[in-house]
């Protein structure tokens, strides 16, 4: 018989849907054992996902602005810019968050241990190490936060190579001279728009007749234009028939259409799929639902009631931000402690170029739930701030009731909209009337002031 | 007493070896055998993104004897055509350009400036090993999902060192024709493979990530590697899978999952048989290249 050392909270992986879960229940003052498979601490949001992404598209903005100022001050950029380059930052960034992260870990107290985590029973998981041996842990709450990874279609061989998923792509050592993305959701934008930017001349290729259909039409219309102005295209309405490299310089993207696109490389984006396949769910009884989910209730509980899931390997909203949040809640839910009031509007933030970020609800659904809706537009080309800085791209859009009087929601497109967006939520958090943003004070110039531009928009549509 | 006269002999012999190389890669003007011209262009074209299929194939048919063996290796049961391979061009779509610039270049030295008598069994053996941590430096790249366009010429040229030390002893003075014990040439092979391999590569102006390479594959070394391109630590593995693939290893399935670089690659038990499972496909791959 081998022996387990028991805990109190077991928590597999380390994203940022793990480490809170973890950090909660030590801080509850109980002993938590903390899986992770790979080196570092962080996961996916860490080292594949949001940190070296939006690192890519810092840099490739610096960079264009930095073009922009060799106009005035006529010098030269090389013309062989290799994402490396624009990547230096990267490792220092990824780097200094992990050690950080790792140090928050071990202050707390937490186990941590390096190895795949599998489950044994359900309250029992071995962890197997790197040189095939094994360690045994036992504990009557156990939180799987393993997370996920690009979904790799049958239809498309993906090579890493040259065609890519949203891994390897962090990998180029140059930048192609043409990339088709295919998909049209949040990864799948935010590398087209970045890339397109930078120079590569891009078509995103989906079956939806616009990109990042979630969101509210005005925001994808003007990231659209965006796109379409640095050179990109978006191919909506297609199915992908094949994908196949040519063997010499170009991969072959043949549409259901009949039609054929070629590229220098394919990113493929179509989605995510739950890191489940180590974990030997079976040992629990818990069953994944056919799209390979695991399903949970409001506590993020699964069909055994002390093993919770949350993060990615749940699903949408898929974001760092809800993952953590979910971590937090699932142990305070395990632990019987009071976990707060349930957050009510969650922001959407989507780094796009330019960024768009949305909380509340989106005219459509106003208009479906309250029967209609007045909305308030703020274009940044208006707002001094916009001009200084030559943000001239931009809109901020508010929704209220149809009276006029109430805020349901708050949409932005442009720089800064994923921060801009917080003063929205904060308004929608505490119900507050359009008037209040007119009957205040903002700094001048800012950006900020949109929102009083478009609530006075909204003041002057009302019927008296 | 005549087996210690021989050890001797062969130390004697070592020594003397070993002081020639040192001072001749100590040497401010050390004569290094030119890059072949169809090498160097077929690099030079592979590093340029602009470049065309059509550029690749004219280059290539400029040396016969290496066209034909393009053809034969695309045509190789290895490479499985779906019909048969009758032009470069259809070569090249098949192999895919990269891993043909990677073999046009490795024909075309190893027959060239390598071409040394005497040691063609153990230049080809050089040549195979190379190959093969090629082919293995692309699956692992592929498997951590990272820079898999460098990985094949990291692994092909790691050790290209070794052809130029070879290449060094046949100007060893008055040694042209003698035949220095394979023994002797392993032992210089491991103290200055790497500096020779970097004077070579600096001297051939192969790319940065492939010179990193040749500096710092070796367990003890490739934590110095910066490139983004991993390949110093792609390459160490993909050395140890070569070896074990070809029966010159020390090491056994199970030990190879001691190793440090395993551990940093962060691969599993499973991860390591799946990549040796794989010597089933580079192993023929290996020999059609060769034959
Ligand atoms: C390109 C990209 C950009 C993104 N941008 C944003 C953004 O801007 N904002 C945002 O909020 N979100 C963003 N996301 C989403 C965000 O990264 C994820 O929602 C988040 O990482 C999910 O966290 P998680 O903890 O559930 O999983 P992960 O971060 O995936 O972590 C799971 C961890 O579990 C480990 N693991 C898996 N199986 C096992 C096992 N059997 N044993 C032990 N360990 C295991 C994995 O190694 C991993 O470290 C982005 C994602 C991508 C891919």
């Amino acid at each position: 018989m081998t022996l387990s050392t028991a805990v109190d909270l077991i928590v597999i992986g380390s994203g940022p849907a793990g480490q809170k879960a973890a950090i909660q229940g030590a801080k509850a003052g109980k002993r938590v054992a903390l899986i992770e498979q790979t080196r570092q601490v962080g996961g996916a949001c860490v080292y594949q996902g949001t940190i070296p992404s939006k690192t890519l598209r810092e840099s490739a903005l610096q960079m264009v602005r930095f073009l922009q100022a060799t106009e005035v001050f006529e010098f030269r950029m090389r013309d062989d810019i290799k994402i490396t380059n624009l990547m230096t930052r990267l490792d220092r960034v990824m780097r200094a968050h992990g050690e950080f992260m790792k140090a928050q870990l071990t202050r707390n107290g937490i186990d941590c241990f390096h190895g795949r985590a599998g489950f044994v029973s359900d309250h029992e998981v071995r962890i197997q190490h790197l040189d095939g041996s094994a360690t045994f842990v036992t504990a009557p709450v156990i939180v799987m936060a393993t997370g996920s990874r690009p979904r790799v279609p049958d239809n498309i061989p993906i090579d890493h190579e040259h065609i890519l998923d949203s891994d390897s792509i962090l990998s180029l050592v140059y930048l192609p001279k043409s990339l088709t993305v295919l998909g049209g959701g949040v990864i799948a934008s935010e590398y087209a728009s970045i890339f397109a930017l930078l120079g590569v001349q891009v078509t995103m290729v989906d079956t939806a007749d616009r990109p990042l259909k979630f969101l509210d039409q005005e925001l994808t219309e003007e990231f659209c234009g965006s796109f379409e102005k640095t050179g990109g295209h978006y191919r909506g309405g297609q199915n992908i028939h094949t994908v196949q490299w040519d063997g010499r310089s170009h991969v072959t993207t043949v549409l259901e259409s009949g039609e054929t696109l070629e590229s220098e490389k394919v990113l493929v984006a179509l989605g995510r799929v739950s890191n489940l396949e180590h974990l030997n769910l079976q040992a629990t009884g818990i069953q994944p639902t056919t799209r390979g989910l695991i399903s949970v209730n409001t506590h993020c509980q699964t069909t055994v009631p002390h093993i919770y899931a949350v993060g990615d390997v749940i699903g949408p909203p898929s974001l760092a931000s809800c993952s953590m949040e979910q971590g937090r809640r699932a142990v305070c839910h395990a632990l019987g402690l009071n976990s707060g009031v349930s957050p009510e509007h969650i922001p959407m933030g989507i780094y796009t170029i330019p960024e768009m970020s949305s909380v509340g609800l989106s005219e459509q659904d106003a208009i479906a739930k309250h029967g209609g809706a007045l909305v308030g537009r703020a274009r940044f080309h208006e707002i001094a701030r916009g001009q200084i800085s030559g943000m001239t791209n931009g809109l901020l859009k508010m929704v209220a009731d149809p009276k006029g009087d109430l805020l349901l929601g708050v949409h932005i497109v442009g720089e800064g909209a994923t921060e801009l967006i917080h003063i929205g939520q904060m308004g929608l958090l505490h119900h507050m009337p359009i008037d209040r943003f007119i009957d205040n004070i903002f700094n001048f110039p800012t950006l900020a002031e949109a929102y009083r531009v478009a609530a006075l928009d909204i003041a002057k549509q009302r019927q008296h | 007493m005549a087996h210690s006269s021989i050890v001797s002999l062969e130390q004697e012999e070592r020594e003397t070896l070993r002081a020639f190389i040192t001072d001749q890669l100590g040497r401010g003007n050390l004569e290094l055998p030119l890059l072949p011209v169809v090498a160097n262009q077929v690099l030079l074209l592979s590093s340029d993104p602009d470049s065309e299929v059509a550029q690749f194939s004219s280059l290539i048919q400029q040396d016969q004897a290496l066209a034909g063996q393009i053809i034969r290796i695309a045509n190789s049961p290895a490479y499985a055509p779906r019909a048969p391979i009758v032009s470069l061009q259809q070569a090249i779509t098949w192999l895919g350009l990269n891993m043909l610039a990677g073999l046009a270049f490795s024909v075309s030295v190893q027959s060239g400036v390598f071409h040394t008598t005497g040691y063609e069994q153990e230049v080809r053996g050089l040549w195979r090993h190379a190959l093969a941590t090629g082919l293995f430096g692309k699956e692992i790249a592929r498997r951590i999902r990272h820079n898999v366009e460098n990985a094949f010429l990291c692994g092909l040229l790691h050790t290209i060192g070794k052809p130029a030390i070879l290449h060094l002893l046949s100007q060893a003075p008055g040694r042209s024709t003698e035949r220095f014990s394979w023994r002797t040439v392993e032992s210089l092979f491991d103290d200055f493979h790497v500096t020779a391999g970097s004077k070579l590569g600096a001297a051939w102006q192969l790319p940065d990530p492939v010179q990193e390479t040749i500096r710092y594959y070796q367990d003890d070394q490739y934590h110095q590697a910066s490139s983004p391109t991993k390949g110093a630590m792609i390459t160490c593995l993909a050395h140890h899978l070569a070896s074990v693939m070809l029966g010159n290893s020390s090491h056994d399935e199970k030990s190879l999952l001691t190793l440090p670089v395993v551990q940093d690659l962060n691969f599993y038990p499973e991860d390591m048989t799946a990549l040796l499972e794989l010597s089933e496909t580079i192993k023929p791959s290996v020999e059609c290249f060769l034959s």
